[in-house]
């Protein structure tokens, strides 16, 4: 080494303007361009990052939407409906997906457009409609056209969200396009690096056919959508037909790397912040006096996991408990909101993040309760028979709703067992639900009442069905919700739900009274995060998120 | 590496000198018969031979028989040359001089007269450095020189100190002042290994390496003017040290330096609690964080701590109940007394044209805090010899290791981060944290449970952040007299710094989800330097005098960092990678970057009086485009020497000067490239990112320039003296990071943007009221006020993140502010400015947009030194005040939102926010509520407790916790007692042994007293502590440790 420092010390003599000397300044740590395949990992896995309920410093938005959708109640600023711009769960997904997740694609789509490595460009087509989508869906405005071309834009227009819907419905049918193009043996074609298809271009399209039908179906209110979604349903396979073509981005465990569902994140956090709506729990179990009232739902261990048992002593006074089940309300400004219950709350379980299944004899969570490897499920089989249900009873198109209603809601229960065991594979014993006699008194139940039920209720139980199948995914339920006003969330302001400003638990035997307030509407869209705001010239002024609709609201 | 070592030691080793000689010894004195300490006396032939005289006034010097005569010189008084007759013994009388030829060393290490200077150059007794029971060399020149800004961080031992010089004057670049220690620049990187913000360490920076021990002196070229021809790193300021092994200082003889040191120390400031009440809210008992609980004495006993009991039940009655009472010392005793210990031998010598010196230190430092310490050990060697007529060698080499353990700090409620204040500062009252910190299993148990927060005493032990880092500096010198007029400098030299950190977060700690965590982070820094200077002086004629420097300068630095993590210990206390179940790269990564410079200056003297210096630069760089990769700057300074002209009885000297200088600076490596970020693999895939950041292809340097006025005077024989400097200073095409809009695919584009302004006044003043022959006081002041402010950034750019804190509080850069402001979340107001009030909750409403809440950057600064000295015995006192600055405290906020100080006691009866309803149909519009056209005004009763502790975070804000950050910042106005020495000059002759030449034997005291007069007071905050260390984050404090206070005896001897 000296050797070499006394050679360069004689050097210095011999070099006044010897260009060689400066030309130490190619980067050598970072590449200047990247294979495909890693490209799409990435942009995979940034997309359900930015989607799903998270923990500490990872997730998105779900986070905050899971608490706006009356499953997941919280101290943090989602309480109240008060997320502004500043919100950092927001920022995370907004940051995400524009430097992240979507740059990714487009450098996919440039590059494999170049190269002729036409199936990588359908993908990562369809997966930006979607990514697109879904910020469109939650913001409204959001920059489209002028997005990624900083060279000639450093500050993106927002374009109208109607503008950019169109653009993501063409973008799917070009996507799929592109994969049926794609006739050369020579170019490069998704395998592993795809974690959600691995490399089936078939399976692509379906799930490219079935984000079709599911924007179709968000816009129908404002867009006669009859002949496109005949036309998607006229083909089923041609459609998201099974389970096992869910689409879904699956998470792994904690192995070399730490590839765990960011909701898992809870298990292991510092300050458990998300809690389990008691609105959410008290359906499942049959507590609800506006509906199910009586139906137990046996997917609740599957959902829930109770930290302590029935008989287990919490720290503090507990706000919300039912045997082993402790929360706190949307809305509380009760005495026991705050004190510390990390140790005592339920979480999440298994099936929306990978935690643990439920048997009843409670236990600390810790990173050893579950795998944390539940799949981010973006569009699954059972959300496409709920759309074919909603566009039935909608009277978009003609069908058996009762028929399709009951194999959504068998394939939800499905889905679950799917999940288990094909991606958390968790290291409990865990008993199957499909088939179960629970699971089919279950699903006896709610299609009874369903074949017996009021158009406006179909809608209802269609809505309601979803939303429960639907827990950890978090942004179609905000959607649904603000285009069908279904299903039923609890409103500390709605006199018959809190009487007096007091939130009383259904819960068997209990007296507890909790105070709640409201201080803002419902938003029907998120801000806009600030800090996009600030840099960006071109940029609208912050809405008010009550009254910002995205176009698809009536 | 070995071999070049050897090179070294065979050089000094065989120094040798074979002249005939003889033996000079004499006393120096001024005309009162008062010894002079430390004149010069130097061979008039040979002006290599020279020594200095000591305490007693005397030296003693070995010189050939071609010595006739001795140039005899001290500063403040008429040189004198005396001819040496056949005695071997001399007395020599000083006059008081009217004339002063005080000699600075300026840039390139080049030393010229005072008077020709253009430009304010600061000098540092090395003295002052020492005695001061501070083992941090930067800390101890605080409030010492005039122009500099130092900042401490945190109280744990070698944390990192801040040094700034005029301000900041960069937006990405290094801000602190280039350091150069014997001619070799020394990296002072901070290197992070986990984010300060959550929980990384107190990490210290490169200069806490240096001994203060082997200082010879230490000079500031504060301005462009004095500092451009160092080049792109010159902007910021220059700090020039010269080790006693590095430096070329002719001595004869051999002095033995030895000087031992311990101090104890213990944090300054705690808070002063209240014992009154426990914890709980509203009265009401919760096995809670806030101490808002019933008063002591209403209720006997509670239950006991769910996770002591479990653990413990044996220590609780068997009803499983513990008495509710006050623990008043439960803060107190988690700390200890901590003690500084620090020892060092300097020996020194040399004969006829060689000498060498030799240092070699030792300081341990155990903090107030539970296995916490700094250890540090120097060496340092080095000498020079004349080995031809005209050829002087010269090389040192200096080795130091330092090794600091400490803990996490950072925010409390950051998820996994396990901040070891957490909860230190803010114990419920009623807790027992004598109870033992961890169960069977060692799991850390806490009063309140749920992993809330680690037991302190726990996290001491287990989570642990231990750095070592090792530097060695080696330089080489050769002089070559070309003619009596020019000379040929060659300095090379070497700064090799490696730094080893090894973050241990154990097992069941609340971080790291739990499973424990391993993070090893490896740094190297290499620098190698090389400056080739050719020196022409002459004395063209009786009035002008001439001297030219030309030279040629290159410069290397490579970096290597590799941060590996591993997580979840297989095998438990085994802290290894290897035995981890995952472990992943979190860095590995290397730079290399050069530069290369010519530069000239040219200095004209007329008369004594007037001096002009022309000078410039030009760099080559490698981390700029090559069109832009040569950049040129100018500099332009000159001295006129007033009292030359006009005469008067009380003014002993004035000078007035001027100077202008342009500075480059380049980009950091590998901004001119776009490329893609290698991520984690995910589920065995590898990954792939675009990077968020895309550079400027045409990114050019950017460019300070500097205009600085100054003037000196002394008066009454120089026994008054004012040194005043105004500088107006500017930088341009900044190279930074700016901030665009994510919609554009990137988060940061490195460009050349904007302009920051800094404009200042300095003012040194000294004075020596008294002065017998026994007795002498003096005082000093030093005085510094800097304006800055970002004056533009990019174009439609209102401002940017300078750093990421908090999502809700962050350093910003805005044109019209000052660098680094403070922007963070506010309350809702109405037009007047007062915060609106919600009718439901009654407290304030958090408004959507943030805002300016503060500023870091003090309005002035102002040091008082004094001086008191009787016979043998001195008292040397140092007082300074920083006027204004703000800083965001999270310690106060949890000290007063855990109702646990005195502040909070007081606490019966209802509070009413002042201010008006907002409406509350709106509440986030700034309208308030209208009743018949008329506002409301608030009425909504609040506990204290809601006062401090907001019932709602948004819409219910009150004041401390859970608020909009504008209410927890407070303004860092400190007056304190920074150091007091007494001291006992030992005479030589105190033990009647001929060896024994002296010493002092003093006791110091620091950080003695402090007062925050804009501070809650029981909180007893001292506002001087950061949590970002010598970043750019500051006025930023996350559960920082206090800061502390030493006692301290020192010895040193001389032999």
């Amino acid at each position: 080494m000296y050797k070499n420092k006394i050679l360069f010390i004689a050097l210095l003599f011999f070099i006044t303007s010897c260009n060689d000397f400066f030309d130490v300044n190619n980067n050598p740590n970072d590449p200047t361009s990247s294979p495909l395949s890693s490209l799409l990992t990435s942009s995979q896995r940034n997309i359900a990052d930015g989607l799903s309920i998270g923990s500490s410093s990872e997730g998105g938005i779900g986070a905050v939407l899971a608490t706006y959708n009356h499953q997941m109640s919280t101290r943090e600023e989602s309480d109240q409906y008060s997320v502004n711009g500043n919100e950092f769960y927001l920022n995370q997904t907004w940051t995400t997906f524009f430097r992240e997740a979507l740059v990714d694609l487009d450098a996919i789509i440039a590059q494999g457009t170049e190269n002729k490595n036409l199936t990588y460009v359908g993908v990562a087509k369809i997966l930006k409609a979607y990514s697109f989508s879904q910020m469109v869906d939650v913001f409204g405005d959001v920059p489209f056209t002028e997005f990624n071309n900083f060279k000639t834009t450093r500050a993106p227009k927002f374009d109208d969200d109607a503008a950019i819907y169109a653009q993501l419905l063409a973008m799917l049918t070009e996507g799929i396009n592109d994969i049926d193009n794609d006739k050369s043996t020579a170019a490069l074609k998704p395998s592993k690096d795809d974690l959600i298809y691995n490399g089936s271009a078939a399976k692509w399209k379906k799930a490219a056919n079935t984000i079709k039908l599911k924007l179709y179906n968000q816009i129908r209110d404002v867009q006669d959508v009859k002949a496109e979604v005949m036309l998607l349903l006229s083909e089923p396979s041609s459609l998201i037909n099974k389970e096992d073509e869910s689409f879904l981005l699956p998470y792994g465990p904690l192995a070399a790397t730490d590839d765990r569902h960011p909701g898992f994140g809870d298990y292991t956090a510092t300050q458990r912040s998300n809690h389990i709506s008691p609105w959410f729990y008290e359906i499942l179990k049959g507590y609800n006096q506006f509906i199910y009232t009586g139906i137990s739902d046996p997917r609740l261990p599957y959902y829930v996991y109770n930290q302590l048992t029935p008989s287990g002593a919490a720290p503090n006074t507990t706000e919300y408990r039912d045997g082993g089940f402790i929360s706190i309300y949307f809305g509380s400004v009760g005495p026991f909101r705050d004190g510390s219950q990390q140790n005592a709350i339920s979480l999440f379980g298994i099936y929306p993040v990978g935690g643990r299944y439920d048997d009843g004899l409670g236990g600390t969570a810790s990173a050893a309760s579950g795998t944390g490897a539940a799949p981010y499920r973006f569009v699954t089989y059972a959300d496409r028979l709920f759309i074919e249900a909603e566009l039935i009873q909608a009277g978009v198109v003609s069908g058996n709703v009762d028929a399709v209603f009951a194999s959504a809601v068998t394939a939800a229960f499905s889905q679950v067992d799917y999940v288990v065991k094909s991606f958390v594979k968790p290291t409990q014993t865990v008993p199957a639900l499909a088939g179960t006699s629970a699971a089919t008194a279950y699903i006896t139940s709610v299609t009874d009442l369903f074949n017996s039920a009021s158009s406006v209720k179909k809608l209802e139980y269609i809505m309601t069905q979803k939303w429960l199948s639907n827990v950890g995914t978090t942004v179609d339920q905000y959607t649904d919700y603000r285009r069908t006003g279904f299903p039923l969330l609890f409103d500390p302001k709605n006199p018959d739900m809190a009487p007096g400003g007091f939130v009383k638990s259904n819960a068997p035997g209990s007296t507890v009274n909790v105070p709640v307030q409201l201080s803002n509407s419902f938003p029907s869209s998120l801000p806009w995060p600030t800090a996009e705001l600030e840099k960006n010239a071109n940029a609208p002024t912050q809405k008010d998120p009550a009254q910002y609709k995205i176009f698809w609201q009536k | 590496m070995k071999r070049f070592l050897f090179l070294i030691f065979a050089l000094v080793c065989t120094l040798s000198a074979g002249y005939s000689q003889r033996v000079i010894s004499g006393t120096v004195t001024d005309a009162a018969g008062q010894a002079l300490i430390g004149a010069n006396v130097i061979a008039k032939e040979a002006t290599a031979i020279g020594t200095i005289t000591d305490v007693d006034g005397n030296f003693s010097l070995k010189v050939p028989a071609e010595v006739t005569a001795f140039v005899i010189s001290y500063a403040g008084y008429e040189t004198q040359e005396v001819v040496l007759g056949t005695s071997n013994s001399i007395k020599v009388t000083l006059n008081e001089g009217k004339l002063l030829e005080e000699v600075v060393v300026t840039a390139l290490g080049i030393s010229r007269k005072e008077k020709s200077l253009g430009y304010s150059v600061s000098q540092v007794e090395a003295s002052a450095l020492k005695e001061k029971a501070e083992p941090d060399l930067l800390k101890t020149l605080q409030g010492r020189v005039a122009g500099v800004d130092i900042r401490t961080s945190q109280g744990a031992p070698g944390s990192a100190t801040r040094i700034q010089i005029r301000g900041n004057s960069s937006f990405g670049l290094e801000t602190q002042p280039l350091i150069i220690v014997d001619g070799v620049p020394y990296s002072n990187e901070q290197v992070n290994t986990s984010s300060q913000t959550s929980g990384g360490g107190a990490y210290g920076s490169g200069i806490a390496g240096l001994d203060p021990n082997d200082i010879e002196s230490f000079n500031i070229l504060k301005g462009a003017a004095a500092a451009a021809i160092y080049g792109s790193r010159a902007s910021r300021g220059v700090v020039i040290i010269t080790t006693k092994s590095g430096s070329s200082k002719k001595r004869d003889g051999v002095r033995v330096n030895f000087r031992t040191s311990y101090a104890i120390e213990n944090v300054a400031n705690l808070p002063s609690y209240q014992n009154s009440y426990g914890t709980g809210s509203n009265f009401t008992y919760a096995n809670a964080n806030g101490s808002w609980g019933p008063k002591f004495g209403t209720i006997d006993s509670i239950p006991a701590w769910p996770e002591y009991l479990a653990a413990y039940p044996e220590l609780f009655s068997k009803t499983g109940k513990t008495p509710f009472r006050a623990y008043p010392d439960n803060v107190k005793n988690l700390f200890r007394t901590g003690n500084v210990l620090e020892n060092s031998i300097g020996v020194e010598g040399g004969s006829g044209a060689t000498s060498f010196g030799i240092t070699a230190s030792t300081l341990s430092h155990n903090g107030y805090i539970e296995n916490s310490s700094y250890k540090r050990n120097n060496f340092g060697i080095g000498g020079s010899t004349k080995i031809w007529d005209r050829l002087t060698v010269g090389g040192n080499l200096s080795y130091m290791r330092g090794n600091q353990t400490g803990g996490f700090y950072g925010e409390n409620q950051v998820g996994g981060a396990s901040s070891q204040f957490a909860r230190s500062l803010f114990l419920g009252r009623n807790w027992n944290l004598e109870l033992p910190y961890e169960d069977a299993a060692g799991k850390p148990l806490i009063p309140n449970g749920g992993s809330q927060f680690d037991n302190p005493y726990w996290a001491a032990l287990n989570n642990v952040v231990n750095s070592i880092d090792e530097r060695v500096i080696l330089g080489t010198r050769l002089r070559l007299d070309l003619h009596k007029n020019l000379a040929l400098n060659y300095n090379v030299g070497s700064n090799l710094y490696t730094l080893n950190r090894s973050e241990v977060t154990q097992e069941l700690s609340r971080a790291a989800n739990g499973l424990g965590r391993i993070i090893d982070d490896k740094f190297k820094n290499r620098e190698i330097e090389s400056t080739l200077t050719l020196s022409y002086n002459n004395q063209l004629n009786e009035d002008f005098d001439l001297n030219v420097n030309v030279g040629h300068n290159v410069n290397q630095r490579e970096t290597e960092r590799f941060t590996n993590q591993g997580l979840d210990f297989v095998v438990p206390k085994i802290y290894s990678l290897k035995n981890t179940a995952t472990q992943a790269f979190l860095e590995d990564t290397q730079s290399k970057r050069r530069l290369m410079g010519v530069f000239g200056e040219v200095g004209l003297g007329y008369k004594n009086f007037a001096y002009l210096n022309v000078g410039g630069r030009n760099d080559w760089s490698s981390t700029l485009p090559k069109e832009n990769r040569s950049y040129f700057y100018p500099a332009v300074s000159g001295s006129l020497i007033v009292s030359e002209l006009v005469k008067l009885d009380v003014l002993s000297y004035a000078k007035l000067r001027a100077g202008w200088a342009k500075v480059g600076n380049d980009a950091p490596p590998y901004r001119t490239q776009d490329v893609f970020i290698i991520d984690e693999n995910f589920k065995g895939v590898p990954r792939i990112t675009r990077s968020t950041n895309t550079n400027d292809p045409n990114l050019s340097p950017e460019f300070t320039t500097e205009l600085e006025l100054g003037a000196e005077l002394k008066f009454f024989n120089n026994r008054v003296g004012i040194d005043f400097t105004w500088y107006d200073k500017k930088t341009t095409d900044l190279i930074y990071n700016i901030s665009v809009p994510n919609s554009t695919g990137y988060e940061t584009f490195t460009t050349n943007v904007g302009e920051i302004s800094n404009k200042g006044v300095e003012i040194g003043f000294n004075a020596i009221p008294l002065l017998t022959e026994n007795f002498e006081w003096n005082i000093g002041a030093a005085f510094t006020k800097n304006k800055n402010l970002v004056v533009s950034l990019a174009d439609g750019l209102e401002r940017v993140q300078l750093n990421g804190v908090l999502s809700e509080l962050s350093p910003y850069l805005e044109p019209g502010l000052p660098f680094g402001y403070l922007r963070g979340t506010k309350v809702v107001r109405d037009n007047a400015g007062n915060p609106l009030i919600n009718p439901a909750t009654g407290g304030m409403i958090v408004a959507d947009e943030q805002g300016i809440i503060g500023d870091p950057n003090p309005e002035f600064k102002l040091g008082l030194t004094t001086g008191i000295r009787y016979k043998n015995l001195f008292l040397n006192g140092l007082f300074d005040y920083t006027k204004g600055g703000d800083i965001y405290s999270v310690t106060i906020s949890s000290l007063l939102g855990r109702g646990v100080t005195l502040d909070t006691e007081d606490r019966e009866g209802g509070f009413i926010i002042p201010g008006n309803y907002a409406n509350p149909t709106d509440l986030k519009s700034g309208e308030p509520l209208l009743v018949d056209g008329q506002p409301v005004a608030n009425h909504t009763v609040l506990t204290l407790n809601d006062l401090y502790f907001s019932p709602n975070a948004t819409t219910g804000a009150t004041f401390a916790i859970n608020t909009a950050n504008e209410w927890n910042v407070y303004d860092a106005t400190v007056f304190r007692l920074r150091e007091l020495t007494l001291g006992y000059n030992l005479p030589s002759n105190l033990f009647g042994f001929k060896y024994f030449k002296g010493g002092t034997l003093s006791l110091s005291g620091r950080n003695l007293w402090f007062f925050a007069p804009n501070v809650p007071k029981h909180t007893n905050f001292d506002p001087e502590v950061n949590s970002f260390g010598a970043t750019t984050t500051q006025g930023i404090e996350l559960s920082a440790a206090p800061t502390t206070r030493r006692f301290a005896v020192n010895l040193n001897i001389n032999f």
